[in-house]
């Protein structure tokens, strides 16, 4: 009898709660941002080089904002703007599905295919899965069922990029014998990174040579000439701030925008990599920031994500074609043979030639991007860095940062001036490109309001 | 009589082998309790000091053997890092007494490495010379001489010698290198500066109080610095590790070779005989140790001449191998040699053979000693006896700091927030490197250049971390016993337990006052026509000095027919029908002066290299194109096999004129003929053809004009697809011009076009084999026969030669004897092919199934028997490719990632399992999705082929083999053929080419062989080491160093004989290098 009432009561508590529990998932801007902190951490942990991460930006938060922009008019479908992007499948009619959910599982589901350490994703995926099945666990099943075919969409469009293909194309070939083309420096001496990654397919520029920057200065090695000219800039440069010490504020600069993802040391018989996340990782770090301080919801802040990722792959594209099709020997190679032999730059030179800087153009293309969404004359204080042990800097708007980002790799020793002037100005028409003719946020106006 | 001895031997043998069945068979290990030896080197890694700020933290203590107080015992003098060194007495029966502080030994510097025992002061007495590392880490002192007051005790006296050195020192040796009778001392220091970049090779000239090795002559007791006026290098960058005195080049004055750790070339000194070196290494040895550890000096192959091993630290093991750092990508490599101007190194022991012509041969991986892990003492002796020399090797680290997950994964997510911040997180660093303590190797000397790993047997395994061994013989019985100083751990002694199994002898010198015990002296025995030899150089191994005696092991031989000694001052004395298993106590007696020769060959060497060419100025330039920037996985290139070399008349004057195909983009060159030379004469048709790789020459008088025509082959593994420029060019002849006609087009690289009328209708017919399709190495490319219509090729019987595999070479030749001639045709991951010709119809012919990877293949009757026998030149053993018919290596091919480009993945077998060639990283390069399946070097490493690949993707792939890498020959018996691989001298590196012709004279051809490539990844090093060979018959052979011959560190393509105003000659033609040309001496 007494069992008969304890059980009575249970189902009677067990109703109540079920009954309490059966509400909607809510996404926060934030899980969003975790989903991208976490994919950047696992990046720097299995070590990308900068264009190939690009890539694993941009295709999650596309996937992600095609289903979320379903659910806001003014957002439009990227389907028919993005080269071969088609409409992604809208879920079953009689299926209710979160938007915000599907989005956000979408955006973990991509990015666990494209890093390499899955476990890492799926730690942080699993508990958030625990959490929404226990909330709601029919909107949960209906959204990640409905988020998958989404993936399967998107992947089916990635696989078309011309990314598996190009990993076995030809090594870069050093050849020694011409006096401008780029060898590997030390003291890796790693193969030039990603030589065929403009065969990539754009996103939205027409192609990888759309935005071909005018030719550097011909390379000469004549005392007087233009190019000598910037050779002995670099090596003037690097002198006078090193000679102010770590304090000054060009070398804090240069290492404030390092980005490089791999930096080999040796110390004793030791040797080891000091990892740090990529160009397009700091500024999809600044996204972040802009996002927060602006309190944008989830459909801004992935609408944010997705235009500078798109700005930033098309940027790596752009570049890589000049990279590779200009060849040009770093500064710290021709410096060792023409000016000093022990001379070293302050930061690591990358594996890749030099013109013109990736830095540069890429941070060009995200900070229009950038503008677009969250107005010139945002100011914002850069917390980027801190994890790896840098200083917050403050920036008075996407642009100037962009410029800071830029001049930065002369104060670091691995870019010529012209690569820097140059490649900001690639970047910047490659991003206004972008913002002319993306049509994702219409009517701002209205939406503002 | 004879009959008995040899079932003696027999049995003697037997109970030999019996006993090599079980671990500690040869040598049993004392405990410390039972000898009283506890000396244990104990290292403490504090927070300012560890292998994080000293990276040869455990590099270990030192140890010397000798006599210290005359009693016939060895005694033995151990260094400590931390610790105190300790001298123990050896009482007999192997019980040892502390007596350190009694002989006021313990030393007063902070960190001890190398030690020497030595009679510096001449009195009779061994002092005791101990390096000590001086001025960084805080570490203070000065290398101290103990000097033997001959009464046990010794008083530090190393000031009054001038021996007080405070330099980063690892090891010293003490001989007379100006031959003034006295010792004087060679002090090896090592480097610390980081390793950031190469830094320039000139680094090395400019001298440096710390780091830079010295050379200390001893003026009347006094040691002066001479290093600089002696020609010693002294840079900053000289991570001196290995030192070894011998006599190489045996003229009778000492010479040096000093190994260098890191990038740092190792240093070959030649003694000038005037108070200087000459540092020759790159004319001497093709390629060296890249981490140069310790090295040792023997005579292995019984003929007079020192050879050397050279330690590094490749792991034999799959899980150490797949998950260390190895050698550099072929680019770096390029930089680093071409660009910096250091030479080949690599990561491996290397074993050197030293040649009559001072050429060092590199058989590391065909003796079976190359790979020992993390290596530190490597020391020659005939443990067992018979008469070959064995091999100590000790080894083993406490932390591998090239752990591949360390050095990319685990030091940056764990460590480098902090690294600059604390020492506390060293400790952390050290806890996430895995260990290396990997046992002790023992390989047993076989004979002609073979070894065996007897370490399961021999000794007992163990997980020391060894590192300065010395020999001596501690209990008197007459084989070699020896001593490892370990860390952490007490010191280990293997006692030989040889006995009188074998016969030996042990000499003793008694030389002279200001050198008692004859440091320099040599040793020559002569048994049974078989003649060892050996020099007295105590320091060697690593941070070591040996018992100072010479031991010679002598089989079951009783009594050696004659010991030639030559002391130091180049006098000699023989003593002849010396009985074995005794100990000599030697003085110079009745000494005659050694005459020497500048060169020890033969005064009329087979062949004398011209510096006047005849006008045949041939230099082959290779482009600059590397196959495997294209195609990653392959196991080899395919793009470096010109140039192709005609010798027939090209401009039809009746003399014959040489053809020199080109490199793509790179002309052809044609040297024309005349009276008294050759005169090179530029073409337009060929000149307008040099887009073109031109990889094989068939010229003929194809159209029956009685004018040569020519067919140019085409190749270089470059032009892909249907690249017009992969097609083979037909010239024709017309008067005195050529002109293009039609040839069948395919579009492949081509290797071999060889003419003959096969139908017998009048016209010359060419066969044309191919190599490899660009782009998609692995699929069988097409060979045709092709039958002359009027100067028109069409091919016939395609379906037998379509698919015959990566052919290389083929050639016309009745096999049969049927007077028709047949075709046989070899190639790569393929059998030799027999096809019977009968009136032009060719059917193929069973032959063995011997797949290789032949390059060449030539008819020579090598047994004499009057039939046809067949050369096959292939691999060679030398290579850390693997196959026998039980364990074939294979290449898998197939598009695995499925992007729409074929793979290949080559695997070897270890213990039946199979494994990749490839690391994670190469793999994964062209397939992505092995990161994901293995997202750390440790979870890849280790694992097989089939945990790698799952079944279905290896199922999808084309399967090729090879299980014969030995070059040999097919031996005709009756018409059956079998094959017999040659000896080992002949497997160092790939035969690409023989000449058949009677090069002595005697009636009879022979042939000479010549070899050597380059195309491979710097993990499998260089094939560098063939110095060619005159092969009489099947047991007559003669090295090319022997026959005047320069053929190392060079590829050779083509050998060509030829005949020019009454005289013979021989035009070596080679890739990427000068031609060579020889006069044959009759």
């Amino acid at each position: 009898m007494l069992k008969r009432i304890y059980i009575l009561f249970g189902v009677v508590i067990c109703f109540t709660a079920c009954k309490k529990e059966v509400k909607p998932i809510e996404i926060s801007p934030e899980q969003y941002h975790a989903s991208i902190d976490k994919v950047t951490e696992v990046m720097i942990h299995d070590i990308f080089s900068p264009p190939v991460a690009s890539r694993i930006y941009a295709y999650p938060n596309i996937a992600a904002y095609e289903i979320l922009s379903q659910k806001h008019e003014n957002y439009k479908s990227l389907n028919g703007q993005l080269h071969q992007l088609t409409a992604i499948p809208t879920p079953e009619e009689n299926q209710t599905v979160n938007y915000e959910l599907a989005a956000l599982i979408a955006h973990m589901q991509l990015s666990k295919s494209l890093i390499f350490s899955e476990e890492r994703i799926e730690a942080f995926q699993d508990s958030l899965y625990t959490q929404w099945s226990a909330v709601n666990e029919e909107e949960f099943n209906n959204s990640k069922t409905y988020a998958l075919q989404v993936v399967d969409h998107i992947k089916e469009w990635m696989s078309k990029d011309n990314y598996s293909q190009t990993r076995t194309f030809p090594k870069f070939s050093v050849n020694s014998e011409d006096p401008s083309r780029w060898q590997p420096t030390p003291p890796a001496y790693m193969d030039g990174i990603e030589p065929h990654w403009s065969k990539i397919r754009p996103f939205v520029i027409d192609s990888s040579n759309q935005f071909t920057p005018t030719p550097p200065p011909p390379f000469s090695m004549e005392e007087g000439s233009d190019f000598y000219k910037e050779v002995k800039e670099v090596y003037d440069i690097s002198n006078e701030i090193t000679q102010k010490g770590d304090s000054s504020e060009e070398v804090a600069i240069a290492k404030f925008w390092d980005c490089n993802p791999y930096v080999s040391v040796t110390r004793g018989h030791l040797m080891f990599a000091t990892k740090k996340i990529t160009p397009g990782a700091h500024w999809i770090g600044i996204v972040k920031i802009a996002a927060k301080k602006s309190n944008s919801d989830v459909m801004e802040t992935i609408y944010a994500y997705t235009k500078t990722s798109i700005a930033i792959a098309d940027g790596f594209i752009s570049c890589w074609d000049e990279k590779y099709r200009s060849n040009l020997i770093r500064p710290e190679t021709l410096i060792n043979q023409h000016i000093d032999e022990s001379w070293e730059p302050v930061l690591q030179t990358p594996p890749f030639p030099e013109y013109t800087s990736g830095h540069s153009v890429v941070s060009g293309a995200a900070s229009e991007a950038l503008t677009s969404i969250y107005g010139d004359n945002f100011a914002f204080d850069d917390d980027t860095e801190i994890p790896y042990g840098l200083p917050v800097r403050s920036f008075p708007s996407f642009r100037k940062a962009a410029e800071e980002a830029a001049i930065s790799r002369m104060y670091g020793g691995i870019h010529y001036r012209a690569a820097v002037e140059v490649g900001i100005k690639q970047g910047r028409d490659l991003g206004t490109f972008i913002v002319d003719n993306l049509e994702m946020k219409v009517d701002q106006n209205v939406a503002s309001n | 009589m004879r009959f008995n001895k040899a079932f003696i031997l027999f049995f003697g043998l037997l109970v030999l082998c019996c006993c090599n069945s079980k671990e500690g068979s040869l040598f049993s290990h004392p405990k410390a309790t039972k000898t009283g030896v506890t000396f244990k080197n104990t290292l403490t890694s504090t927070d300012d000091l560890n292998i994080l700020d000293y990276l040869y933290f455990y590099n270990g203590g030192g140890v010397a053997v000798g006599d210290i107080n005359n009693d016939g015992l060895p005694d033995i003098y151990f260094t400590g890092n931390q610790v105190k060194n300790k001298l123990y007495l050896n009482k007999g029966n192997l019980q040892f007494e502390d007596i350190t502080e009694k002989a006021g030994v313990a030393g007063n510097s902070e960190w001890n490495t190398g030690t020497v025992m030595a009679d510096v002061n001449g009195d009779g007495f061994l002092d005791i010379y101990v390096c000590a590392v001086i001025g960084i880490n805080g570490f203070n002192g000065f290398n101290e001489l103990f000097i033997n007051n001959g009464d046990g005790t010794f008083s530090e006296q190393a000031a009054k010698y001038g021996l007080d050195l405070d330099t980063y020192s690892s090891n010293a040796a003490f001989f007379d290198f100006d031959l003034d009778g006295d010792l004087d001392m060679y002090l090896l220091n090592h480097a610390v500066h980081t390793e950031n970049s190469f830094g320039r090779v000139n680094l090395r000239y400019e001298r440096n109080y710390e780091t830079g090795d010295r050379l200390l002559r001893n003026d009347n007791g006094k040691f002066i610095d001479i290093s600089e006026e002696a020609g010693i290098y002294g840079g900053i960058n000289g991570y001196g590790l290995g030192l070894s005195i011998a006599d190489f080049n045996t003229d009778g004055y000492p010479d040096i070779y000093v190994g260098n750790d890191f990038h740092e070339d190792d240093y070959f000194y030649l003694n000038n005989g005037d108070g200087t070196f000459t540092e020759s290494l790159k004319n001497h040895f093709g390629h060296t140790t890249r981490f140069s550890m310790g090295n040792d000096v023997a005579d292995i192959n019984h003929d007079g001449l020192p050879d050397l091993i050279s330690l590094d630290m490749l792991p034999e093991e799959e899980v150490p191998l797949k998950a260390s750092e190895g050698d550099d990508n072929i680019q770096t490599q390029r930089i680093r040699t071409e660009q910096y101007g250091y030479h080949y190194q690599f990561t491996r022991n290397m074993l050197f053979v030293n040649q009559p012509d001072g050429k060092f041969l590199e058989t590391a991986l065909t003796s079976g000693v190359a790979a020992t892990d993390w290596s530190w003492s490597a020391l020659f002796a005939d443990f067992d006896q018979d008469g070959e020399q064995d091999l100590f090797i000790s080894n083993g680290i406490p932390k591998r700091p090239n752990d591949l997950d360390f050095i990319k994964f685990v030091s940056s997510d764990e460590i480098l927030k902090k690294i600059d911040n604390t020492k506390l997180v060293d400790d952390k660093a050290l806890s996430l490197m895995p260990s290396g303590n990997s046992h002790n190797y023992v390989f047993r000397g076989k004979g002609k250049l073979g070894f065996e790993d007897l370490s399961n047997a021999w000794i007992t395994k163990d997980t020391l971390i060894s590192g300065a061994t010395a020999y001596a013989d501690f209990d008197l019985d007459g084989d070699l016993d020896l001593i490892t100083n370990n860390l952490n751990e007490e010191a280990k002694f293997y006692i030989n337990q040889t006995n009188d199994a074998n016969n030996y002898i042990k000499l003793k010198f008694k030389y002279s006052e200001k050198n008692s015990h004859g440091i320099g002296t040599k040793v020559y025995a002569y048994v049974a026509g078989k003649l060892s030899y050996k020099e007295l150089q105590p320091s060697r191994g690593f941070q070591a000095s040996s018992e100072p005696i010479i031991h010679f092991g002598f089989g079951q031989e009783e009594t050696i027919d004659s010991l030639k000694i030559i002391w130091p001052n180049n006098q000699f004395q023989v003593l002849t029908q010396v009985k074995t298993n005794q100990t000599l106590t030697i003085q110079p007696e009745n000494t005659k002066p050694v005459k020497f020769k500048a060169d020890t060959r033969p005064n009329n060497l087979r062949f004398q290299k011209l510096e006047e060419k005849l006008g045949l100025d041939i230099t082959h330039k290779e482009d600059n194109y590397i196959h495997f920037n294209r195609e990653k996985l392959i196991p080899y290139q395919v793009s470096d096999r010109g140039p192709a070399v005609a010798f027939e008349d090209i401009n039809n004057d009746g003399k014959k004129d040489f053809f020199i195909g080109g490199s793509k983009f790179i002309a052809n060159q044609i040297y024309l003929q005349q009276d008294s030379l050759f005169v090179r004469k530029k073409m337009p048709f060929v000149n307008n053809d040099s887009i073109k790789e031109v990889t094989t020459i068939a010229v003929v008088d194809a159209n029956g004009d009685l004018q040569n025509d020519i067919i140019l082959g085409s190749g270089g593994a470059d032009f892909f697809g249907n690249a017009e420029a992969l097609t083979e060019s037909y010239f024709v002849a017309s008067d005195s011009t050529f002109t293009k006609n039609s040839f069948p087009e395919i579009f492949e690289n081509t290797s071999v076009i060889i003419p003959y009328d096969f139908d017998q209708d009048g016209d010359e017919d060419v066969f044309v084999g191919r190599q490899s399709i660009t782009a998609a190495y692995g699929k069988k490319p097409t060979s045709q026969l092709l039958e002359n219509t009027n100067g028109k090729f069409k091919p016939v019987q395609q379906e037998s030669f379509a698919d015959l595999g990566m052919v290389t070479n083929a050639v016309w030749s009745d096999f049969d004897g049927d007077n028709q001639k047949d075709l046989i045709v070899v190639g790569e991951w393929m059998q030799p092919y027999f096809f019977k010709n009968t009136n032009g119809k060719f059917t193929p012919i069973s032959s063995p199934k011997i797949t290789g990877l032949w390059q060449k293949i030539a008819p020579f009757d090598i047994d004499g028997d009057g039939d046809l026998d067949y050369l096959l030149g292939n691999w060679g053993t030398n290579s850390k490719f693997k196959a026998t018919a039980n364990a074939p290596m294979k290449m898998y091919v197939s598009d695995f990632d499925t992007n729409g480009t074929s793979e290949t993945v080559v695997t070897i077998q270890k213990n039946n399992k199979e494994y990749t060639l490839a690391t994670l990283d190469d793999l994964a390069g062209q397939m992505v999705s092995l990161r994901k399946k293995f997202t750390n070097y440790r979870s890849f490493a280790g694992k097989t082929l089939l945990e790698i690949f799952d079944e279905n993707q290896l199922k999808k792939a084309k399967i090729l083999e090879v299980n014969t890498l030995e070059s040999g020959y097919l031996k005709n018996n009756n018409g059956e053929f079998t094959f017999v691989p040659f000896t080992l001298e002949l497997q160092l590196a790939p035969i690409l080419e023989f000449s058949i012709f009677d090069f002595d004279k005697d009636g009879k051809v022979e042939a000479l062989a010549a070899g050597n490539y380059f195309g491979v990844k710097p993990y499998h090093g260089r094939f560098d080491s063939f110095p060619g060979a005159l092969i009489s018959n099947e047991n007559e052979v003669i090295l090319g160093g022997n026959l005047g011959l320069d053929f190392t560190q060079k590829s050779i393509r083509k050998l060509q004989v030829f005949e020019f105003n009454g005289k013979f000659y021989l035009l070596a033609v080679f890739n990427n290098e000068e031609a060579q040309l020889y006069q044959i001496n009759t």
